[in-house]
Protein backbone atom coordinates (compact mmCIF):
# COMPACT_ATOMS: atom_id res chain seq x y z
CA UNK A 1 0.00 0.00 0.00
CA UNK A 2 2.71 2.44 1.01
CA UNK A 3 4.74 1.84 -2.16
CA UNK A 4 1.67 2.31 -4.31
CA UNK A 5 0.83 5.60 -2.61
CA UNK A 6 4.43 6.77 -2.75
CA UNK A 7 4.53 6.11 -6.48
CA UNK A 8 1.22 7.92 -6.96
CA UNK A 9 2.48 10.93 -5.01
CA UNK A 10 5.71 10.87 -6.98
CA UNK A 11 3.75 11.14 -10.23
CA UNK A 12 1.85 14.16 -8.92
CA UNK A 13 5.02 15.83 -7.73
CA UNK A 14 6.59 15.42 -11.19
CA UNK A 15 3.99 17.77 -12.68
CA UNK A 16 5.71 21.07 -13.36
CA UNK A 17 4.99 23.62 -10.64
CA UNK A 18 3.91 21.14 -7.96
CA UNK A 19 5.64 21.79 -4.64
CA UNK A 20 4.32 18.73 -2.88
CA UNK A 21 1.58 16.17 -2.64
CA UNK A 22 -0.05 14.34 0.22
CA UNK A 23 -2.77 11.88 1.12
CA UNK A 24 -4.72 13.15 4.09
CA UNK A 25 -7.52 11.84 6.31
CA UNK A 26 -10.40 14.21 5.58
CA UNK A 27 -12.00 14.00 9.02
CA UNK A 28 -9.00 15.09 11.08
CA UNK A 29 -6.52 16.51 8.54
CA UNK A 30 -3.77 14.05 9.46
CA UNK A 31 -1.33 13.08 6.69
CA UNK A 32 -1.27 9.42 5.67
CA UNK A 33 1.51 9.84 3.09
CA UNK A 34 3.40 12.85 1.80
CA UNK A 35 6.03 13.95 -0.67
CA UNK A 36 6.93 17.59 -0.14
CA UNK A 37 9.63 19.98 -1.24
CA UNK A 38 11.86 21.33 1.50
CA UNK A 39 10.27 24.16 3.39
CA UNK A 40 6.67 23.13 2.79
CA UNK A 41 4.86 22.66 6.10
CA UNK A 42 3.00 19.40 5.61
CA UNK A 43 0.94 19.71 8.78
CA UNK A 44 -0.40 23.12 7.75
CA UNK A 45 -1.19 21.91 4.22
CA UNK A 46 -2.94 18.80 5.54
CA UNK A 47 -4.94 20.73 8.12
CA UNK A 48 -6.11 23.30 5.58
CA UNK A 49 -6.96 20.65 2.99
CA UNK A 50 -8.93 18.60 5.52
CA UNK A 51 -10.78 21.64 6.79
CA UNK A 52 -11.64 22.88 3.29
CA UNK A 53 -12.83 19.42 2.30
CA UNK A 54 -15.08 19.22 5.38
CA UNK A 55 -16.50 22.72 5.12
CA UNK A 56 -17.05 22.82 1.36
CA UNK A 57 -18.40 19.27 1.64
CA UNK A 58 -20.88 20.49 4.26
CA UNK A 59 -21.97 23.40 2.09
CA UNK A 60 -22.34 21.14 -0.95
CA UNK A 61 -24.42 18.67 1.05
CA UNK A 62 -26.89 21.22 2.40
CA UNK A 63 -27.28 22.95 -0.96
CA UNK A 64 -28.00 19.70 -2.78
CA UNK A 65 -24.81 19.89 -4.86
CA UNK A 66 -23.86 16.39 -3.73
CA UNK A 67 -20.50 14.98 -2.81
CA UNK A 68 -17.48 17.15 -3.57
CA UNK A 69 -15.02 15.48 -5.94
CA UNK A 70 -12.42 18.17 -6.47
CA UNK A 71 -11.46 21.42 -4.77
CA UNK A 72 -9.19 24.19 -5.97
CA UNK A 73 -8.10 27.12 -3.82
CA UNK A 74 -6.33 29.82 -5.81
CA UNK A 75 -4.12 32.27 -3.97
CA UNK A 76 -1.78 35.00 -5.19
CA UNK A 77 1.34 32.87 -4.78
CA UNK A 78 0.05 29.33 -5.08
CA UNK A 79 -2.71 26.84 -5.65
CA UNK A 80 -4.04 24.15 -3.35
CA UNK A 81 -5.79 21.20 -5.03
CA UNK A 82 -7.80 18.56 -3.17
CA UNK A 83 -9.33 15.46 -4.75
CA UNK A 84 -11.74 13.15 -2.94
CA UNK A 85 -10.56 9.58 -2.48
CA UNK A 86 -12.22 6.50 -0.97
CA UNK A 87 -12.02 5.69 2.76
CA UNK A 88 -12.55 9.34 3.74
CA UNK A 89 -9.16 10.28 2.34
CA UNK A 90 -8.26 13.23 0.15
CA UNK A 91 -5.36 13.63 -2.25
CA UNK A 92 -3.73 17.03 -1.89
CA UNK A 93 -1.34 18.92 -4.13
CA UNK A 94 0.27 22.29 -3.49
CA UNK A 95 1.51 24.11 -6.57
CA UNK A 96 2.61 27.38 -8.07
CA UNK A 97 -0.09 29.68 -9.46
CA UNK A 98 0.87 28.53 -12.95
CA UNK A 99 0.63 24.80 -12.22
CA UNK A 100 -1.13 22.75 -14.91
CA UNK A 101 -4.29 22.00 -12.95
CA UNK A 102 -5.69 19.61 -15.57
CA UNK A 103 -2.60 17.43 -15.62
CA UNK A 104 -2.27 17.56 -11.87
CA UNK A 105 -5.90 16.57 -11.52
CA UNK A 106 -5.40 13.49 -13.67
CA UNK A 107 -2.52 12.33 -11.52
CA UNK A 108 -4.47 13.10 -8.35
CA UNK A 109 -7.37 10.98 -9.57
CA UNK A 110 -4.91 8.16 -10.21
CA UNK A 111 -3.62 8.55 -6.69
CA UNK A 112 -7.20 8.43 -5.40
CA UNK A 113 -7.68 5.13 -7.22
CA UNK A 114 -4.43 3.87 -5.73
CA UNK A 115 -5.62 4.83 -2.27
CA UNK A 116 -8.73 2.71 -2.83
CA UNK A 117 -6.71 -0.47 -3.35
CA UNK B 1 -30.65 4.71 33.79
CA UNK B 2 -29.23 5.97 37.11
CA UNK B 3 -26.60 3.23 37.00
CA UNK B 4 -25.67 4.21 33.47
CA UNK B 5 -25.28 7.83 34.49
CA UNK B 6 -23.18 6.86 37.48
CA UNK B 7 -20.96 4.61 35.38
CA UNK B 8 -20.52 7.24 32.68
CA UNK B 9 -19.78 9.89 35.30
CA UNK B 10 -17.08 7.65 36.78
CA UNK B 11 -15.47 7.15 33.37
CA UNK B 12 -15.50 10.87 32.72
CA UNK B 13 -14.09 11.64 36.17
CA UNK B 14 -11.17 9.29 35.49
CA UNK B 15 -10.59 10.67 32.00
CA UNK B 16 -12.00 14.19 31.55
CA UNK B 17 -10.92 14.15 27.88
CA UNK B 18 -13.04 11.07 27.13
CA UNK B 19 -15.68 11.31 24.42
CA UNK B 20 -18.03 9.52 26.78
CA UNK B 21 -19.24 12.98 27.85
CA UNK B 22 -21.67 12.87 24.92
CA UNK B 23 -23.23 9.62 26.20
CA UNK B 24 -23.49 11.06 29.69
CA UNK B 25 -25.11 14.26 28.40
CA UNK B 26 -27.57 12.20 26.35
CA UNK B 27 -28.45 10.02 29.35
CA UNK B 28 -29.05 13.12 31.47
CA UNK B 29 -31.17 14.64 28.70
CA UNK B 30 -33.29 11.53 28.46
CA UNK B 31 -33.80 11.63 32.24
CA UNK B 32 -35.03 15.21 31.86
CA UNK B 33 -32.00 16.93 33.45
CA UNK B 34 -31.53 19.18 30.44
CA UNK B 35 -29.55 21.94 32.17
CA UNK B 36 -27.13 19.44 33.67
CA UNK B 37 -26.93 17.69 30.30
CA UNK B 38 -26.10 20.98 28.60
CA UNK B 39 -23.32 21.70 31.09
CA UNK B 40 -21.76 18.28 30.56
CA UNK B 41 -21.99 18.60 26.78
CA UNK B 42 -20.53 22.10 26.73
CA UNK B 43 -17.60 21.08 28.91
CA UNK B 44 -16.94 18.16 26.58
CA UNK B 45 -17.15 20.35 23.52
CA UNK B 46 -14.66 22.78 25.02
CA UNK B 47 -12.13 19.94 24.60
CA UNK B 48 -13.56 18.54 21.37
CA UNK B 49 -15.17 21.50 19.56
CA UNK B 50 -15.93 19.58 16.35
CA UNK B 51 -17.14 16.35 17.96
CA UNK B 52 -20.23 15.57 15.90
CA UNK B 53 -22.02 13.38 18.46
CA UNK B 54 -21.51 15.93 21.21
CA UNK B 55 -22.81 18.75 19.00
CA UNK B 56 -25.76 16.60 17.97
CA UNK B 57 -26.60 16.03 21.62
CA UNK B 58 -26.45 19.80 22.23
CA UNK B 59 -28.90 20.23 19.35
CA UNK B 60 -31.34 17.83 21.00
CA UNK B 61 -30.92 19.49 24.39
CA UNK B 62 -31.73 22.90 22.89
CA UNK B 63 -34.74 21.38 21.10
CA UNK B 64 -35.93 20.00 24.44
CA UNK B 65 -35.59 23.47 25.92
CA UNK B 66 -37.60 24.90 23.02
CA UNK B 67 -34.63 26.90 21.73
CA UNK B 68 -34.76 25.88 18.09
CA UNK B 69 -32.44 28.62 16.87
CA UNK B 70 -29.67 27.21 19.06
CA UNK B 71 -30.62 23.67 18.09
CA UNK B 72 -30.29 24.54 14.42
CA UNK B 73 -26.91 26.16 15.03
CA UNK B 74 -25.67 23.01 16.72
CA UNK B 75 -26.98 20.72 13.98
CA UNK B 76 -25.58 23.01 11.27
CA UNK B 77 -22.19 22.73 12.97
CA UNK B 78 -22.50 18.94 12.93
CA UNK B 79 -23.38 18.92 9.24
CA UNK B 80 -20.42 21.15 8.51
CA UNK B 81 -18.02 18.61 9.99
CA UNK B 82 -20.01 15.44 9.24
CA UNK B 83 -22.41 16.08 6.33
CA UNK B 84 -24.09 12.67 6.56
CA UNK B 85 -24.55 12.56 10.35
CA UNK B 86 -27.91 10.86 10.76
CA UNK B 87 -28.82 12.51 14.07
CA UNK B 88 -28.11 16.00 12.80
CA UNK B 89 -29.93 15.47 9.49
CA UNK B 90 -33.00 14.19 11.34
CA UNK B 91 -32.74 16.88 14.00
CA UNK B 92 -32.42 19.65 11.44
CA UNK B 93 -35.31 18.16 9.49
CA UNK B 94 -37.39 18.20 12.67
CA UNK B 95 -36.52 21.86 13.27
CA UNK B 96 -37.36 22.82 9.68
CA UNK B 97 -40.62 20.90 9.74
CA UNK B 98 -41.56 22.55 12.99
CA UNK B 99 -41.00 25.92 11.33
CA UNK B 100 -43.28 24.94 8.48
CA UNK B 101 -40.55 24.14 5.97
CA UNK B 102 -41.87 20.77 4.84
CA UNK B 103 -39.72 20.73 1.73
CA UNK B 104 -36.54 21.51 3.58
CA UNK B 105 -37.32 18.75 6.06
CA UNK B 106 -38.03 16.32 3.25
CA UNK B 107 -34.73 17.14 1.55
CA UNK B 108 -32.72 16.49 4.70
CA UNK B 109 -34.56 13.26 5.48
CA UNK B 110 -33.89 12.07 1.95
CA UNK B 111 -30.21 12.82 2.51
CA UNK B 112 -30.32 10.92 5.80
CA UNK B 113 -31.86 7.89 4.10
CA UNK B 114 -29.44 8.06 1.19
CA UNK B 115 -26.54 7.91 3.65
CA UNK B 116 -28.21 5.46 6.08
CA UNK B 117 -30.76 3.34 4.17
CA UNK B 118 -31.31 1.18 7.27
CA UNK B 119 -32.49 4.13 9.39
CA UNK B 120 -36.14 3.24 10.03
CA UNK B 121 -36.76 6.39 12.09
CA UNK B 122 -35.70 8.54 9.15
CA UNK B 123 -37.88 6.49 6.81
CA UNK B 124 -40.94 6.88 9.04
CA UNK B 125 -40.27 10.58 9.47
CA UNK B 126 -39.96 11.04 5.71
CA UNK B 127 -43.26 9.24 5.15
CA UNK B 128 -44.89 11.44 7.77
CA UNK B 129 -43.51 14.61 6.21
CA UNK B 130 -44.66 13.57 2.75
CA UNK B 131 -48.14 12.77 4.04
CA UNK B 132 -48.37 15.97 6.02
CA UNK B 133 -50.90 18.62 5.12
CA UNK B 134 -51.84 21.97 6.59
CA UNK B 135 -52.16 21.65 10.34
CA UNK B 136 -50.78 18.13 10.46
CA UNK B 137 -48.79 17.25 13.56
CA UNK B 138 -45.01 17.39 13.34
CA UNK B 139 -43.22 14.05 13.01
CA UNK B 140 -41.39 14.88 16.19
CA UNK B 141 -40.79 11.49 17.69
CA UNK B 142 -39.63 10.05 14.43
CA UNK B 143 -37.70 12.94 12.96
CA UNK B 144 -35.94 14.27 15.99
CA UNK B 145 -33.63 11.89 17.75
CA UNK B 146 -35.98 11.30 20.65
CA UNK B 147 -37.04 14.74 21.86
CA UNK B 148 -39.30 13.87 24.82
CA UNK B 149 -42.18 16.27 24.36
CA UNK B 150 -41.58 18.77 21.59
CA UNK B 151 -43.94 21.68 21.22
CA UNK B 152 -46.77 21.28 18.77
CA UNK B 153 -45.90 22.11 15.22
CA UNK B 154 -47.14 25.35 13.71
CA UNK B 155 -49.36 25.08 10.64
CA UNK B 156 -47.42 23.78 7.70
CA UNK B 157 -47.35 25.75 4.47
CA UNK B 158 -48.63 23.47 1.73
CA UNK B 159 -46.50 24.99 -1.02
CA UNK B 160 -43.89 27.38 0.34
CA UNK B 161 -42.77 29.86 -2.27
CA UNK B 162 -39.23 29.08 -3.32
CA UNK B 163 -36.62 31.06 -1.41
CA UNK B 164 -39.07 33.54 0.12
CA UNK B 165 -36.51 34.60 2.68
CA UNK B 166 -34.06 35.47 -0.08
CA UNK B 167 -36.59 37.72 -1.80
CA UNK B 168 -36.83 39.77 1.39
CA UNK B 169 -33.09 40.36 1.57
CA UNK B 170 -31.35 43.34 -0.08
CA UNK B 171 -31.46 42.97 -3.90
CA UNK B 172 -27.68 43.03 -4.28
CA UNK B 173 -27.59 40.68 -7.26
CA UNK B 174 -30.72 41.90 -9.05
CA UNK B 175 -30.52 41.23 -12.77
CA UNK B 176 -28.14 38.31 -12.40
CA UNK B 177 -29.34 34.78 -13.07
CA UNK B 178 -30.01 32.97 -9.81
CA UNK B 179 -29.90 36.25 -7.87
CA UNK B 180 -31.96 34.84 -4.99
CA UNK B 181 -31.48 31.09 -5.48
CA UNK B 182 -27.84 30.51 -6.48
CA UNK B 183 -25.85 33.47 -5.14
CA UNK B 184 -25.31 34.08 -1.44
CA UNK B 185 -23.52 36.87 0.41
CA UNK B 186 -22.73 36.09 4.05
CA UNK B 187 -20.24 37.04 6.70
CA UNK B 188 -17.42 34.92 8.07
CA UNK B 189 -19.43 34.10 11.18
CA UNK B 190 -22.00 32.40 8.99
CA UNK B 191 -24.68 35.09 9.01
CA UNK B 192 -26.61 35.62 5.79
CA UNK B 193 -26.42 39.15 4.34
CA UNK B 194 -28.01 39.03 0.87
CA UNK B 195 -29.00 36.75 -1.98
CA UNK B 196 -29.94 33.16 -1.28
CA UNK B 197 -29.37 29.51 -2.04
CA UNK B 198 -32.33 27.25 -2.74
CA UNK B 199 -32.25 23.57 -1.87
CA UNK B 200 -33.23 20.86 -4.34
CA UNK B 201 -36.93 21.25 -3.47
CA UNK B 202 -36.86 25.04 -3.60
CA UNK B 203 -36.60 25.68 0.12
CA UNK B 204 -34.17 28.36 1.27
CA UNK B 205 -31.04 26.70 2.63
CA UNK B 206 -28.99 29.91 2.83
CA UNK B 207 -28.51 29.78 6.58
CA UNK B 208 -27.37 26.18 6.46
CA UNK B 209 -24.89 26.91 3.70
CA UNK B 210 -23.56 30.00 5.48
CA UNK B 211 -23.24 28.10 8.75
CA UNK B 212 -21.38 25.29 7.03
CA UNK B 213 -18.82 27.79 5.72
CA UNK B 214 -18.47 29.87 8.89
CA UNK B 215 -14.83 30.50 9.67
CA UNK B 216 -13.49 29.17 6.39
CA UNK B 217 -12.28 32.58 5.23
CA UNK B 218 -10.16 33.28 8.29
CA UNK B 219 -8.77 29.78 8.30
CA UNK B 220 -7.90 29.86 4.60
CA UNK B 221 -6.38 33.32 4.94
CA UNK B 222 -4.24 32.47 7.96
CA UNK B 223 -2.98 29.19 6.53
CA UNK B 224 -2.38 30.65 3.07
CA UNK B 225 -0.22 33.35 4.62
CA UNK B 226 1.59 30.79 6.76
CA UNK B 227 2.32 28.73 3.64
CA UNK B 228 3.45 31.89 1.81
CA UNK B 229 0.61 31.54 -0.69
CA UNK B 230 -0.45 35.17 -0.30
CA UNK B 231 -4.11 36.21 -0.09
CA UNK B 232 -6.56 33.62 -1.40
CA UNK B 233 -8.88 34.51 -4.29
CA UNK B 234 -11.36 31.74 -4.94
CA UNK B 235 -12.19 28.25 -3.76
CA UNK B 236 -13.93 26.12 -6.37
CA UNK B 237 -15.67 22.89 -5.37
CA UNK B 238 -16.70 20.50 -8.12
CA UNK B 239 -19.46 18.31 -6.74
CA UNK B 240 -21.68 15.57 -8.16
CA UNK B 241 -24.53 17.82 -9.28
CA UNK B 242 -23.22 21.38 -9.08
CA UNK B 243 -20.09 23.47 -8.86
CA UNK B 244 -19.64 25.94 -6.01
CA UNK B 245 -17.40 29.00 -6.05
CA UNK B 246 -16.49 30.72 -2.79
CA UNK B 247 -14.80 34.13 -2.92
CA UNK B 248 -13.95 36.80 -0.35
CA UNK B 249 -15.69 40.16 -0.63
CA UNK B 250 -13.76 42.70 1.37
CA UNK B 251 -13.08 42.17 5.03
CA UNK B 252 -15.22 39.52 6.66
CA UNK B 253 -17.72 38.89 3.86
CA UNK B 254 -17.93 35.91 1.52
CA UNK B 255 -19.74 35.10 -1.66
CA UNK B 256 -21.01 31.66 -2.63
CA UNK B 257 -22.14 31.00 -6.20
CA UNK B 258 -23.64 27.72 -7.34
CA UNK B 259 -24.09 26.62 -10.92
CA UNK B 260 -25.12 23.36 -12.51
CA UNK B 261 -22.30 20.97 -13.29
CA UNK B 262 -23.03 21.30 -17.00
CA UNK B 263 -21.67 24.86 -16.91
CA UNK B 264 -17.88 25.04 -17.36
CA UNK B 265 -16.07 25.86 -14.14
CA UNK B 266 -14.33 28.82 -15.76
CA UNK B 267 -17.66 30.39 -16.63
CA UNK B 268 -18.95 29.84 -13.10
CA UNK B 269 -15.86 31.63 -11.81
CA UNK B 270 -16.54 34.56 -14.18
CA UNK B 271 -20.11 34.77 -12.86
CA UNK B 272 -18.74 34.74 -9.32
CA UNK B 273 -16.43 37.62 -10.21
CA UNK B 274 -19.38 39.64 -11.50
CA UNK B 275 -21.34 38.89 -8.34
CA UNK B 276 -18.25 39.75 -6.29
CA UNK B 277 -18.16 43.17 -7.97
CA UNK B 278 -21.85 43.76 -7.27
CA UNK B 279 -21.41 42.71 -3.64
CA UNK B 280 -18.37 44.95 -3.17
CA UNK B 281 -20.20 47.95 -4.62
CA UNK B 282 -23.23 47.31 -2.41
CA UNK B 283 -21.11 46.89 0.72
CA UNK B 284 -19.30 50.15 -0.05
CA UNK B 285 -22.65 51.90 -0.38
CA UNK B 286 -23.55 50.56 3.04
CA UNK B 287 -20.34 52.05 4.43
CA UNK B 288 -18.86 48.62 5.16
Amino acid sequence: MSDVLDRALDRISRVRGVRGSMIVAADDGIAVAELLMDGVNGKAVAALAGSLARKMGGAAAVTGAGRVRFLQMDAAEGTLLVAAAPRDLVVVALGDPSVNVGLCRIEMMRAAEAAAR
Amino acid sequence: MADDIRALSDVLARDPASLVYADLAEALRRRGDVEQALGVAQRGLSRHPDHADGLDCVGRIHADRGDFAQARDAWAHVLAVAPTHAGALKGMAFALFREGDRFGAETLLEQALAAHPEDEAARRALETVRRSEVGAPAPAAAAAPAPPSPPAAPPVRPEPAPVNAAAERPPVFRGMEGATADILLFDDRGLVVAGGIAGPQGADVSELAAAALAGVSGEAGRTAQYLSLGPWGTIVAEAERANLVLAPVGAGALLLVRRDRSMPVGLTVRIAERAQGAARAWLERQGA
